[in-house]
């Protein structure tokens, strides 16, 4: 049971670092990047490759750096020229730049699964609340926590976390305040990005590497990012933390509906509140 | 006012219902016609499977049409229809022809009740919603082996005979043909004249303006999910007419992917046209068919397309041509 | 059968914090052009909007007639009779003038009356998306006049017109709605408009009611003046 709860929170905990990106992106271009799940997924094969050569830390951070440098490229490529267009449009393009970034992973890593070892140093259990529990996860539950803080600090006292929260409330009025929208934007975008390819590199143990991993979670993150309300990141936390436990006890006791599961609830919430469960209206 | 021009008809160069059913009579002969031309087996199999496809398509592009709605989802009525026709056709409880009939009534009556909810989330958020509506279908097919075979698939022999004719005629390329076609042309006609009826209008001015369509009077969650249901309708039939030609059916007719192949016929070729959609098809599968042999690349090459005509050429390929065809009338003397 | 064609009772609208309107009451008789003014900020649009049933959030109620309206939806107050218009203008860009005024009619016979009344009917066959910003405005209000809706919000009508253009639409509107007894409550900044067209005015000030009275009472009332010079820094 206890087991069953941690699970939970890893799954939900990746989830939300997941998410974030997308929220991020959200909240200042307006537009939801379809590719957001090809990033965690390129992520995930550049941390492995590099992982293999020099080692689990320099994966991590040349997976991040890499998708951030790409974070930076679509929103000068691809959102900052298509800002005063449909939404739809961009979504679109992302969609069709997700289908070239899965046929980039099949030709460079082919598309079989591949298994990811987890990391030495973080092998091994440890003993919480009178369970054994890999060490590597509890890991993974502690950075979440710790971009859930990060995040939450950074929102609340930097410059650029006042912009993004403003721009989020109201993207017109803050880009009238001259601000340079642009720049800042070109640097949050970055971060969403990167913290999806961060996500990617930590889910490769948990789950085999291959094309579609991208597309699979993309899936429970949309769930996650429509049911807390578009563009809300304590919504997206509170919906992330509820998909992860459902995922895994649906994983555990229901099997045959547990991917179901998260979905239903997610009618269950629109029905109720269709704009989610913070309420904010998405345009 | 948005810039794009994604969705929304102004006007085609199709005249009024008359000059309509002249050209879906055209087509209907047109179906007939073709199988006596083109002889060779091969060509006949795969403009059977253009033709199911793009019925698939166009129920992709009548959505985005009528609705202004993205699905990345639509397949999975295609599937659904499939599906249930194999399994009803399987258990051997129903006559054939129920099964059929079922086999479209019933992924028709789920769209409409789901549709409801989600017609209500903003335009974006719809299309998250159906990549994952369209996912969680796909998981519970590919888990539930007991009901239909799993990643196998299920084969379905049909009955002999279907209202009294032979049930071959499903099952060969040359007939097939002429019944997806002129099904296809049907459902275009139907969709067209829907469009130029009341209904249609109110349904362009919901997707234009969903406030003032209120402000002026009229409920907007009931027009939006009755397009959704004739959007899932339209899947249903070609699913059903897929699991009628192929005897066969696997969970991959309900992957995203094939949603997602299916908006890109319908945006490629056109959305803003009744028929733009079928003619993406039919050019997706001509040049996925040519370029097969060439490239392993052709996810790529279907994103990079996607991306050209998204941002250089919304109207998409019938877009061009209408765009010709209006130089060309501009050009002739009056 | 009520003299006074619409009102509102206690209307309050509080969202994040901040109080739009504080217990705001208002009573429009039949045939009247209301006038709704105040500095920016006031609360004028959010008034339409509460009335109108386009806010969230808000508590009091509102009659068109005797019919109470307060839980009605958007498109139900329209049937009872409220209909408005849009300060940003809202219309349907890929239909024509004419379609689009023919499904917002219920019945079909409004429709050329109207279009001769707006001046619209020189262009009943272009697509909306094509009309000038002008012609554009006149449409925004001909899908708020057709049916002749017993009563009539108007949010800004003139806005982004010149002089000229708002004058000349102001006098249309006074004659239309006299013509068919609409009953009018106007938002506007541009005070020729108002002081021309209206019986009345009503003059908001931070959410509340400060003033009603007569062109010449509000002018003159040194409260509005107070109201407008202690803002006008701001």
């Amino acid at each position: 049971m206890i087991t069953q709860i941690l699970n939970g929170l890893v799954y939900g905990g990746l989830l939300y670092i997941l998410s974030v990106g997308l929220v991020l992106i959200f909240g200042l271009r307006r537009v939801v990047n379809f590719a957001h799940g090809s990033l965690f997924m390129i992520g995930a094969y550049i941390g492995y490759s590099v992982t293999a050569r020099a080692g689990f830390l320099p994966g991590l951070v040349s997976a991040v750096v890499v998708m951030a440098a790409f974070g930076v490229l679509l929103d000068v490529g691809v959102f900052r020229p298509l800002q005063r267009h449909d939404p739809l449009l961009t979504v679109l393009v992302t969609f069709g730049i997700l289908m070239v970034l899965e046929d980039v992973a099949r030709s460079v890593w082919g598309k079989d699964y591949i298994t990811v070892a987890v990391p030495a140093g973080l092998d091994g259990n440890a003993s919480l609340f009178g369970v054994a529990f890999p060490i590597y996860r509890l890991m993974v539950i502690a950075l979440s926590l710790l971009t859930v803080s990060v995040l939450a600090i950074w929102l609340k006292r930097s410059a650029i976390g006042l912009y993004v929260r403003a721009s989020s409330a109201d993207p017109l009025v803050t880009a009238m305040q001259g601000v340079n929208t642009d720049r800042v934007s070109a640097m949050v975008v970055a971060i969403g990005a990167g913290l999806a390819g961060m996500s990617g590199v930590i889910a490769a143990p948990l789950m085999a590497l291959s094309p579609s991993m991208g597309s699979y979670i993309l899936v429970d993150c949309f769930i996650v990012v429509v049911v807390g309300g578009l563009g809300s990141f304590v919504g997206a936390f509170v919906a992330a933390m509820f998909i992860g436990q459902i995922h895994n006890f649906g994983i555990v006791y229901l099997p045959w509906a547990a991917s179901s599961i998260p979905f239903v609830i997610m009618i269950a919430v629109l029905i109720w509140r269709p704009t989610g469960l913070s309420g904010k209206a998405a345009t | 006012m948005t810039t794009t021009r994604l969705r929304g008809p102004h006007a085609g160069p199709w005249g009024p219902i008359p000059a309509a059913a002249f050209l879906a009579l055209l087509s209907g002969l047109v179906g007939i016609g073709l199988p006596f031309v083109i002889t060779a087996p091969t060509a006949m199999t795969l403009m059977t499977q253009g033709t199911i496809n793009a019925i698939l398509a166009t129920s992709v592009g009548y959505l985005i049409r009528q609705s202004g709605f993205v699905s990345f989802g639509q397949a999975s009525f295609f599937g659904l229809g499939a599906y249930v026709t194999a399994l009803l056709i399987k258990s051997a409880a129903l006559p054939f022809a129920v099964a059929v009939l079922l086999g479209v009534l019933l992924p028709t009556l789920f769209g409409f009740l789901i549709s409801l909810v989600i017609v209500r989330v903003s335009g974006v958020a719809f299309s998250m919603l159906t990549l994952a509506v369209a996912q969680v279908f796909y998981e519970i097919v590919v888990k539930w082996r007991d009901l239909a075979g799993g990643d196998d698939g299920l084969s379905v022999t049909l009955p002999a005979t279907f209202i009294g004719i032979p049930s071959s005629v499903f099952q060969t390329p040359t007939t097939m043909f002429a019944i997806c076609w002129i099904t296809l042309t049907l459902i275009l006609f139907l969709m067209y004249c829907l469009s130029r009826s009341r209904f249609g209008m109110l349904c362009s001015a919901i997707r234009d303006n969903e406030e003032r369509a209120r402000f002026i009077g009229y409920g907007t969650l009931l027009p939006r999910a009755v397009i959704f249901a004739i959007s899932s309708a339209s899947g249903a039939i070609g699913g059903v007419l897929f699991c009628l030609y192929n005897g066969f059916v696997s969970p991959d007719i309900l992957h995203w992917t094939m949603s997602g192949a299916a908006l890109v016929m319908a945006i490629v070729g056109g959305a803003e046209f009744v028929v733009g959609p079928a003619l993406g098809a039919l050019v997706y599968l001509g040049v996925k068919d040519a370029l097969g042999n060439i490239t392993e690349h052709w996810q790529a090459i279907v994103g990079i397309a996607l991306i050209i005509v998204t941002v250089g050429w919304p109207t998409g390929i019938a877009g061009l041509f209408n765009t010709l065809w209006k130089r060309v009338r501009a050009a002739r003397p009056a | 059968m009520s003299q006074i064609a619409l009102r509102g009772v206690g209307l309050t609208r509080r969202y994040g914090g901040f109080t739009a309107l504080r217990g705001v009451d208002l009573s429009v008789p039949a045939g009247e052009i209301r006038g709704l003014i105040g500095p920016n900020g006031a609360g004028k649009s959010t008034l339409i909007d509460v009335l109108s049933g386009r806010a969230a959030h808000w508590s009091g109620q509102v009659f068109v007639g005797d019919t109470d309206v307060s839980r009605h939806s958007v498109q139900k107050r329209r049937r009872s009779g409220l209909a408005r218009s849009f300060q940003r203008t809202s219309i349907f860009p890929s239909l024509t003038v004419r379609h689009q005024l023919e499904l917002a009619a219920q019945s079909g016979a409004d429709v050329d009356e109207v279009l001769l009344q707006l001046n619209l009917d020189a262009m009943q066959q272009v697509y909306a998306a094509e009309l000038s910003y002008g012609d554009q405005r006149r449409l925004d209000l001909a899908l708020a006049l057709i049916g002749r809706p017993r009563v009539l919000l108007l949010d800004e009508p003139a806005a982004g017109l010149t002089v000229q253009e708002s004058l000349t639409l102001a006098r249309l509107l006074r004659d239309l709605v006299k013509n068919w007894g609409i009953t009018v409550l106007i938002v506007e900044h541009d005070m020729e408009v108002v002081f021309s067209i209206c019986d009345r005015i009503t003059v908001l000030n931070l959410g509340e009611l400060l003033v009603e009275g007569t062109a010449d009472e509000v002018r003159t009332s040194p409260k509005v003046i107070s109201a407008y010079l202690g803002r006008s820094a701001a």
